[in-house]
């Protein structure tokens, strides 16, 4: 009984991977295809469509916005939460009650509504969209993770460390560039990985911001889809696909993937 | 008062200095203060405007009144509580199957269960219209059998089985934490009082792992009430969701009022039953599962 148990959910486990993994697998899969259109198994092999995705001047305009979006957020969203991170970890000030109720709800507002809020606003504010408006954007949606990651790192800090620096003489600056810095230094690359990700990735708020002229990959692969449906999209998805395994690589060798979502796994040793 | 520091300590990092505090804060506090907290008392304001700026309460009264977009409210709500219970039936027999693995397993599948999330959805949501298209794998199996598919995408079914895949791992890492949490000896002290197990799951296991499943369930609610990359892929147009609707009304209509006054309602819904959802449970088991 015990071991039909055992069989039943090992299967089971097995079917949920399955239905993780098949539209990755799929999109992978259907990128080589030999036909003018999407089909799941592939006939034939080509790489074919991966050529065509060169040959779109708009798609590589397009990542090239997206990319440099992503690596502004990233890098704001790191120096941005460290400071902040310390800052309400470290110091009573005023209005630091009000910035963590802030940082916190910024979660529960759906982006869709951050979105068209952020349009409205530009648009009394007489601001033009542009890259830097998107930048503006997708802060709100990548500084509180790196605020909480940078939280998390400070959590598991022992002080004793920094107060033996500067007993020893070593000023304030020193003392956080080399003890404090160092300490969470894992959270701070890991933030700004998963800032990188979320501004790359970013449709619903990218959407109300862009213009025709200015559309990052997301909203040029949403619009594209409405009119067309051939590999190209598959083969730009496995490109991202393959970005992203890098990216989570990464993540997972600084902070573990699972942290940034508030659930440790290996809780249980 | 405030000009105390936190933690007392070491010579240096003990003098109180909040100045210190408000301007390693101030660029956090400027981001927020000037895209987000003012952007959403516009949209609050704008939904009480008419298109030509006067003050009206129009727009909530359109809403309410059509039987259009009441429906459009209903359907977000059961769509949310289809997947909430989608992502429980399945997540719950996963989640119980992974607390009996060794750590190294643990983690690769809780990597899996993330993987949709890391994945940039508009390609994700692209994969299902491959996996459930008329010449994909899942039409494939069904002619196979000899019967003609139906149509897979562009419905409910197709936004439910896109939101479940995507909402999977906002389940089963709260149910995890909390099935870890149960004290291993109750079970087979309650078999060696000759329990059977399915005895043992029903009182044991399953009320245990409660706030697992209510935390799970309040995250996996209020995120799929709120999303919309998901439902315009694989619903489309003829799906009705909140989101969706919001973004019509401000890209193809440009009814500005219009759409703030959709986004709003869809924030004061969702989080009104979040709110209600906590209070109960914080009256019935006298916890804080959320937060």
């Amino acid at each position: 009984m015990t071991r039909l148990f055992r069989v039943l959910g090992a299967a089971f486990a097995a079917l949920v991977g399955l239905f993780l993994i098949a539209p990755v697998a799929v999109t992978v899969a259907s990128s080589l295809t030999a036909t003018s259109y999407v089909t799941f198994p592939p006939q034939g092999i080509t790489l074919r469509w991966y050529a065509e995705v060169f040959q779109k001047p708009e798609f590589l305009s397009s990542f090239a916005l997206s990319a440099g979006v992503a690596l502004a957020a990233a890098a704001v969203s790191a120096v941005v939460g460290l400071a902040g991170g310390l800052a309400i970890h470290r110091y009573r000030f005023p209005g630091r009650a009000a910035l963590e109720a802030v940082l916190s709800s910024a979660f529960a507002v759906p982006t869709i509504v951050l979105g068209i809020g952020l349009l409205q606003w530009f648009a009394q504010m007489g601001l033009a969209s542009s890259p830097f408006t998107l930048l503006l954007a997708h802060l709100v949606l990548t500084v509180p993770y790196a605020v909480r990651l940078v939280l998390a790192g400070l959590a598991g800090l022992d002080r004793s460390a920094e107060k033996a620096a500067a007993g020893l003489g070593a000023p304030p600056f020193l003392v956080f560039w080399h003890v404090t810095l160092p300490a969470v230094r894992g959270a701070l690359i890991g933030g700004a990985f998963f800032a990188f990700i979320t501004s790359f990735d970013d449709l619903t708020v990218a959407l109300f911001v862009v213009t025709t002229d200015l559309q990052t990959l997301p909203v040029r692969i949403f619009n594209y889809m409405q009119y067309d449906y051939d590999p190209t999209v598959t083969a730009i998805g496995t490109l991202m696909v393959l970005f992203a395994v890098v990216a989570v690589v990464v993540i997972e060798r600084f902070v573990g993937v699972a942290k940034l979502f508030g659930a440790d796994t290996q809780e249980r040793s | 008062m405030a000009a105390v520091g936190r933690l007392a300590g070491g010579a240096r990092l003990s003098r109180p200095r909040w100045r210190t505090g408000l301007l390693l804060a101030l660029p956090a506090i400027l981001i927020f203060a000037l895209l987000f907290v003012a952007p959403l008392f516009t949209l609050v304001a704008n939904s009480f405007r008419t298109q030509t700026g006067a003050f009206t309460l129009g727009n909530y009264a359109r809403f309410l009144g059509d039987p259009f977009y009441r429906d459009v409210l209903w359907n977000t709500l059961k769509v949310a509580a289809l997947t909430t219970a989608g992502c429980l039936l399945v997540g719950y027999p996963f989640a119980l199957y992974l607390r009996g693995r060794s750590a190294r397993v643990r983690n690769w599948l809780a990597l899996l269960l993330l993987s949709p999330l890391l994945i940039s959805m508009v390609i994700r949501a692209y994969g299902w219209l491959v996996v459930l298209g008329p010449n994909g794998p899942v039409a494939a199996v069904i002619q196979w059998l000899g019967l003609t598919p139906p149509q897979l995408l562009y419905n409910d079914t197709a936004v439910l089985i896109g939101m479940v895949h995507v909402m999977l791992a906002y389940m089963v890492l709260p149910l995890m934490g909390s099935l870890d949490r149960i004290d291993p000896t109750l079970v087979p002290a309650a078999k060696g009082l000759g329990a059977p197990g399915w005895t043992c799951f029903w009182r044991i296991t399953l009320p245990l792992s409660a706030p697992g499943m209510l935390a799970g369930a309040m995250i996996v609610f209020s995120l799929t009430a709120s999303s919309f990359v998901t439902p315009a892929i694989l619903g489309g147009p003829k799906v009705k969701l909140m989101p969706y609707f919001v973004y019509t009304q401000a890209t193809t209509t440009l009814d500005w009022p219009y759409a703030a006054a959709i986004g709003f309602v869809l924030v004061v819904v969702t989080t009104g039953l979040l709110l209600g959802y906590s209070r109960l449970l914080r009256r019935g088991n006298g916890q804080v599962v959320f937060g």
